[in-house]
């Protein structure tokens, strides 16, 4: 406090920071559907799983199983689009659309992993990416997206169940058998939705403290798309591809 | 039986059928039935009848490897007034070492001649398989007559039509083949190479859907139609779930909690007491047992899944989900989500903490330097 004598400083003439296009809106737009769509998707899956309330009076007047159901599938249509949809724009956007991603035949790509993940264990938040960096690229590419495949596949063979002569059981059905039956699909579907859970959370938790410890406008970029950079460094430096 | 292995093997069903008293009027209901059963058009009748009394029966060889026999048990009960008998009568049940009379080498010699005949393009034949064959070991701890049932199964296999896999066992290995598997149990699709087979699974399978497959066979001469797995889709191409008399209380959110609660006398849904029903295809919601008395969910106890693969290791039955087959965590998937969801917990906290204790240092020495 007590450095600050004189009235405010007028600006600088030459902006200290400068501000950059990270995301692009379809990837934001994404971000945010995804993110409903989860939490949506796993409460119902909850339910679904392990019905905890019961409605009282005659099953006829009752349909509580049924519209978690449909919520549930709805969420998984929510999800499902917008998974493709992004799997599109990691071409068609901007670098940023591909940063973090494992291009595990780099040697860069290694060093930047292990550089951010010694970072978060020594407690350090010196180093600014633009866009994702190598260990949050790793993190999105095994629970996102492998996790991803694995709900989108697992859910819809269980979905064409009903009907196994329909289209959802031609496109997916093969997975059953592949698992080792219905019930271990089940299984399977259950036990990555918490994956999704504890992704979340550490997603979180790190974006949280990432934003506030680097004030780089990390939490509003998925908002405004923009994030900032000191003015006398070129833009994404640090990333890589 | 023991007539049917000594019958002419020129003889139709019919023949064999009024040989043994049945009327006109009753083997027609019988093709009526049975037709309807197979889900084949009325029009279809005659070809039923047509083939049941021109085409000679096929003669069938049926093995018995690693099992209970509860097959054949379901078998012989079939429900219609003459079905067991029409069946066991139509096919030349030439060789059956449970249900023929005969014993020792003069019924493996009627195997190898049926083999022998065969190879020289004189007669057809199908192989129906009850049980499945332990692999470890060279196949020695199931052997007939001297040989292992692993062999008797390729050499039988190898010059059969088509194979007929009945009952879990043969289908996918069932209890023999649980975890962990200590004779190498192998369902029957796993030991042979090269034959269409049609998988009838159960434990055992419901009498009228063999019977059915069966006279489907004997009437067309081919397999019925398959569904991605192998099994008939005229009797498993619906799971149980979408054909049960409980299923309003499941899409109602009304479920038994335990086996003596209010839901459970109001005959509410067992999903909660570990119901299989929403994964499992049989036709039980559809023929019930016992010649249509009733069946499990409609007993009141959920379904174990019986026909559907792994059926014994995705335990334990009366919980909702299989357990995870991670090695060494015998917990189900919501215990195992719980105990991650607690360890990213424990982990932040753990990450924060250490963070507080670091800025914590650094002021400290900050103000010791101011202080100095
Ligand atoms: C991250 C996304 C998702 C999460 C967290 C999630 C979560 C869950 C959970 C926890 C269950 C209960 C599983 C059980 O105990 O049997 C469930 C069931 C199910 N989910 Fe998902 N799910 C997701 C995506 C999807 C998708 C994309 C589909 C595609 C249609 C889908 C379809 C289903 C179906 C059909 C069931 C079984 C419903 C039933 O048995 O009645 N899910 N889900
Ligand atoms: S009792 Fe079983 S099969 Fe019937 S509706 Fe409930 S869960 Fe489905
Ligand atoms: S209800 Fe389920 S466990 Fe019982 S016989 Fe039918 S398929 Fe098998």
């Amino acid at each position: 406090m007590s450095q600050i004598t004189a009235p405010y400083a007028a600006a600088p003439a030459e902006p200290i920071f400068k501000q950059e296009l990270v995301w692009q809106w379809p990837i934001r737009l994404f971000h945010w559907l995804n993110a409903l769509a989860f939490v949506v998707l796993f409460l119902t899956g909850l339910y679904i799983s392990d019905p905890i309330f019961s409605p009282a009076g005659e099953a006829y007047g009752n349909q509580t199983m049924g519209y978690v159901r449909m919520t549930h599938f709805i969420a998984a249509a929510v999800f499902t689009v917008g998974f493709f949809w992004r799997i599109c724009w990691f071409w068609l956007g901007n670098r940023y659309a591909r940063s973090g991603f494992p291009y595990v035949w780099r040697a860069r790509w290694w060093r930047n992993l292990v550089r951010q993940t010694w970072d978060y264990l020594r407690l350090d938040f010196g180093h600014v990416h633009m866009g994702h960096n190598a260990l949050a690229g790793l993190a999105y590419t095994l629970v996102p997206v492998i996790g991803g495949w694995v709900m989108i596949l697992t859910g819809l063979a269980l979905f064409g169940q009903s009907n196994p002569d329909g289209f959802w059981d031609s496109l997916c059905g093969w997975v059953i058998p592949m698992l080792g039956g219905g019930l271990r699909t089940h299984m399977w579907h259950h036990l990555v939705a918490w994956l999704f859970l504890v992704f979340a959370i550490v997603h979180v938790y790190i974006v949280v403290l990432d934003g506030t410890q680097q004030r780089n406008g990390l939490i509003s970029s998925m908002i405004s798309g923009r994030k900032f950079y000191p003015a006398d460094e070129k833009p994404g430096s640090h990333d890589e591809d | 039986m023991a007539d049917s292995l000594l019958s002419s093997p020129g003889l139709t069903t019919y023949d064999i059928l009024s040989r043994h008293g049945v009327s006109r009027r009753d083997f027609l209901s019988f093709c009526a039935i049975t037709a309807a059963s197979l889900g084949l058009e009325a029009q279809q009748v005659p070809a039923v009848v047509e083939a049941l009394e021109t085409k000679p029966r096929l003669p069938v060889i049926w093995l018995h490897g690693l099992e209970c026999t509860c097959c054949s048990e379901s078998f012989i009960r079939s429900s219609h007034p003459i079905a067991q008998d029409v069946v066991l009568n139509m096919i030349s049940l030439d060789y059956d070492d449970t249900l023929q009379a005969a014993a020792g080498h003069q019924v493996e010699q009627i195997r190898k001649d049926l083999i022998e005949q065969a190879k020289r393009g004189e007669t057809e034949y199908v192989l129906a398989v009850e049980g499945n064959a332990p692999t470890k070991d060279g196949g020695v701890y199931c052997t007939v007559a001297g040989e292992t049932f692993l062999d008797v199964l390729r050499e039988t296999a190898e010059h059969a039509k088509f194979v007929i896999a009945w009952g879990s066992c043969a289908c996918n290995g069932c209890v023999q083949a649980a975890a962990p598997n200590p004779t190498g149990a192998r369902p029957v699709h796993e030991c042979i190479t090269g034959k269409p087979i049609v998988k009838v699974p159960g434990c055992p399978p419901i009498a009228e859907v063999m019977t059915g497959v069966l006279t489907y066979v004997l009437t067309f001469g081919r397999l019925p139609e398959l569904d991605r797995v192998g099994r008939p889709k005229m009797f498993y191409k619906q799971r149980l779930h979408d054909k049960c008399l409980r299923r309003s209380f499941f899409d109602a959110g009304q479920f038994v909690e335990s086996w003596d609660d209010d839901g459970a006398r109001k005959g509410w849904c067992l999903y909660k007491m570990g119901c299989r029903g929403p994964t499992t295809y049989n036709s039980c919601a559809t023929f019930k047992w016992n010649g249509g008395v009733s069946w499990p969910i409609g007993s009141g106890h959920g379904c174990i899944g019986c026909s559907e693969e792994n059926f014994w290791d995705d335990g334990p039955f009366y919980s909702r989900l299989a357990k995870t087959p991670l090695p060494g965590i015998e917990a189900t998937p919501q215990k195992v989500g719980i105990a991650l969801t607690a360890a990213a917990g424990v982990g932040i906290a753990a990450h924060l903490a250490a963070l507080a204790i670091k800025r914590g240092r650094a002021a400290a020495t900050e103000n010791k330097a101011k202080e100095a």
